[in-house]
């Protein structure tokens, strides 16, 4: 119960990261990805900033980020640097475009997606895309 | 069949005392109270959680207060203050406002009647079990840290899959359920009751004001409370199921979660307002000593109100954009429920100009309520106009508008027929003098508090901002609602004092303290189980005013529970019906609903899974037994 309690905080008066995490299990993680207002946080950058255009759901197999296979490792630092440093050939990197907790969300998001079944993960790109903020997920 | 004897009044009927004691008696200890049906028992208890509710949610109120009494304040972050709120409203509206009326129902209608107990005591027993669920429902996931924070109504997109992680909105749409079937379940009791439980010679045209107000609450309750139910299980589909209903992006659409909330939502104000109604006028009746001025216009008003209420609908919604000609329909709607509700004020002023007024603590409240009332009743005219309304909508306007008309309209009320009925259902008259403190210190403390809320609100203040900056000039008038708010809480705390001390130490009642014209008041304070020894005959609108002897009927069964079934329109006798004694079954149903209720916020199959237990409870429930009598019957 305590853990789902922590998961159900809406931290929005805590202190916010200003650092990249530090390796695999830096502290800080859990309450990024265990928190369910975070994750749902990064979902929404990650539509504002329309990272949906290439990585959308039942896109192409490389870039598919709901089937658990990370070619360049799924560890929260690894996921972190691939979105904040870009990768080769087409990802850009975003570490210059979003603020360093927008990365922490985005980058929580972005693992949390192969634990969702594809019908929530669609009503809620359905809801978001509908908001009209970014290029659409 | 019951025989009509003209010369056996209650007193003579004594002997009859310890056979209708042991039919009617509860078992002792912890079964009995697990097992009662008796209608007092459980209004008692309804009445008891209401208004420990109450109390909590005006504690909240002053923590917000106190939160919002000087600008800059951070002993409240924001997230606090939202679940202050959301905790607030949606305590006082579901959890309290409307059980409450339902409990002086469930208290007070068999009696008004004569009757010994409701039409359905198991299914009396089961709402109030089933509200308690609702009540567990919102402050147990509270106590875990798992608020509900967006508000007493709910709206997607932001309560939606995408915005509301986690599980509070689902706990908040679920404590709606379970309070709400509890509620369909109360009402349906009411009416019945009032409608085929009357006493020999109570026509409808004879009906008290009180049980007009029930039947017509009840009625509105049976028809509106299934919107907010449909609205909340939708929104629950949406988030567990991936239902579409409210997305925009998917051909559904935000507005249908906020035209069937509000489809329920407005005439839940009348539902809560109606019974207060009815409040004001047993005590008007009583406290001026002549019968309400204009029984048909208050009978035709209420009537009214009940069916112009499922009209206005949209006048909460007149900011999202919808046509101006449908705008203008419901603006005129809204104005238009201002005249019966015009003719019932002076209905009652001209009862109070023309009879022998004696203001004790009851007619002091209604003349307390008659006073707010009307100020919110014209703050409500001016939010109906939609232009305005444009203005005004989401500023502290409307938090003082609705404040003077549901403390004012209805609590006001309220605290009136609390005192009033408090010594036939405790046998003790609560202290006049601390009453009169008490509802000046809540009557001053409430204007002081709420009237400067107009003023904020017309300078532009929001509603639900946990804090402002000390620029906006808001700080002075922020800080009178505060000071006015602890006035009427030292007002408050009085009451409840005066309650606890009266209980065990106040002056002996009687029968009728008061000189009551309607039945109640002709059973012992507090009623045995039994309520009345032999039914009462009624051959007026006031038959407690009516010269002894006072006719009775006799005949029910002294070795089972029986009441009298009467006829609709002239309440004349039918047929004697058995009434269902102590029973466990209710709280077990109650359980496996609350099993199937609280599941089907995780997963889906606690629809299918969790309908198992509650159709082995009812199965339990509904088992037919053989009655001694009727196998008696059956023998000749
Ligand atoms: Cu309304």
């Amino acid at each position: 119960m305590l853990a789902a309690c922590g998961s159900e905080d809406r931290p929005i008066e805590r202190e916010r990261v200003r650092t990249p995490p530090q390796g695999a299990a830096d502290a800080r993680i859990p309450y990024y990805q265990d928190n369910l207002f975070q994750v749902a946080r990064g979902a929404r950058f990650f539509s504002w900033y329309g990272c949906g255009s290439c990585h959308a759901a039942g896109g192409d197999e490389a870039l598919d980020l709901a089937d658990g296979k990370w070619r360049h490792g799924g560890d929260f630092d690894a996921v972190f640097a691939s979105i904040a440093q870009g990768r080769a050939p087409g990802m850009p990197a975003y570490g210059s475009r979003m603020p360093v907790e927008t990365l922490w969300q985005v980058t929580a998001y972005v693992r949390d997606i192969e634990k969702q079944d594809a019908a929530t993960r669609r009503r809620q790109d359905l809801d978001r895309r509908a908001e009209g903020g970014g290029r659409g997920s | 069949m019951a025989a009509l004897d003209l010369n056996a009044p209650q007193a003579d009927l004594a002997q009859d005392a310890a056979a209708l004691d042991a039919i009617w008696r509860d078992p002792p200890g912890i079964r009995g109270f697990l097992t009662t049906v008796d209608h007092k028992r459980i209004a008692a208890r309804y009445l008891v959680t209401t208004l420990a509710l109450l109390v909590i949610a005006g504690i909240l109120a002053l923590d917000m207060r106190l939160q919002l009494s000087q600008p800059g304040l951070e002993r409240m972050g924001p997230q606090a203050y939202n679940e202050a709120f959301t905790l607030h409203g949606s305590t006082m509206l579901f959890l309290v406002s409307v059980p409450v009326m339902e409990a002086m129902a469930i208290w007070l209608v068999p009696l008004m009647l004569g009757q010994r107990n409701l039409a359905y005591p198991r299914l009396t027993a089961y709402s109030y079990w089933l509200y308690l669920g609702g009540v567990l429902m919102l402050w147990v996931p509270h106590a875990l840290g798992i608020t509900p924070d967006l508000g007493w109504f709910q709206y997607p997109p932001l309560s939606g899959p995408a915005y509301g992680p986690g599980h509070r909105v689902d706990i908040w749409a679920q404590m709606i359920t379970f309070t709400e079937v509890a509620a369909l379940a109360a009402s349906v009791n009411v009416a019945v009751t009032i409608l085929k439980m009357r006493p020999p010679g109570m026509t409808l045209a004879r009906m008290p004001l009180f049980l007009w107000a029930m039947l017509v609450t009840s009625v509105m309750t049976v028809l509106a409370l299934p919107a907010v139910m449909l609205a909340t299980s939708l929104l629950i589909a949406d988030r567990l199921v991936s239902t579409q209903f409210f997305s925009p992006g998917a051909g559904g659409d935000v507005l249908l979660f906020q035209h069937i909330f509000w489809f329920f939502g407005h005439p839940e104000v009348y539902i809560i307002f109606i019974p207060a109604v009815g409040f004001v006028s047993a005590i008007v009746e009583t406290f001026t000593r002549r019968a309400v001025f204009g029984y048909t216009v208050q009978v035709l008003a209420i009537i009214s109100v009940g069916l112009l209420a499922f009209g206005l609908w949209v006048h909460h919604m007149f900011a999202v954009g919808l046509p101006r000609l449908g705008a203008s329909f419901y603006t005129a709607a809204s104005m238009a429920i201002a005249l019966p509700i015009g003719l019932q004020i002076f209905s009652w002023i001209a009862t109070i100009a023309s009879g022998r007024p004696r203001f004790d603590t009851p007619l002091l409240w209604v003349t307390g309520f008659i006073a707010t009332f009307v100020i919110g009743g014209l703050s409500g005219v001016m939010t109906a106009s939609a232009p305005l309304d444009l203005q005004l909508t989401d500023t502290y306007f409307v938090v003082a508008h609705l404040h003077y008309v549901l403390i004012g309209g209805a609590l006001f009320p309220l605290f009136g027929a609390l005192t009033y009925w408090f010594p036939k259902a405790t046998g003790r008259i609560m202290s006049e003098g601390w009453g009169k403190i008490a509802f000046w210190l809540v009557f001053v403390g409430f204007n002081i508090g709420f009237f400067p809320m107009h003023l904020l609100g017309l300078m532009g203040m929001p509603r639900r901002i946990y804090t402002y900056p000390a620029e906006a000039g808001w700080g002075t008038l922020n800080l009178v609602a505060t000071a006015g708010m602890l006035i009427a809480s030292l007002g408050a705390a009085i009451i409840v004092a005066n309650a606890v001390i009266s209980l065990r130490w106040g002056r002996r009642a009687g029968v009728d303290p008061w000189g009551g014209a309607t039945l109640e008041w002709s059973c012992a304070s507090p009623p045995p189980p039994w309520n009345f020894a032999a039914t009462p005959v009624v051959a007026s609108l006031t038959p407690g005013w009516e010269p002894p002897p006072r006719a009775v009927m006799t005949g029910l069964s002294l070795e089972n529970r029986e009441v009298l079934v009467t006829s609709v329109g002239d309440a004349v006798p039918e047929h004697r019906q058995p009434s269902p004694g102590p029973s466990i079954w209710p709280l077990l149903t109650a359980l496996a609903t609350a099993l199937l209720f609280v599941g089907s916020i995780f997963t889906p199959w606690a629809v299918v899974w969790g309908s198992i237990p509650v159709a082995a409870a009812l199965i339990g429930w509904f088992w037919p037994r053989t009655r001694p009598e009727e196998a008696q019957a059956e023998a000749p």
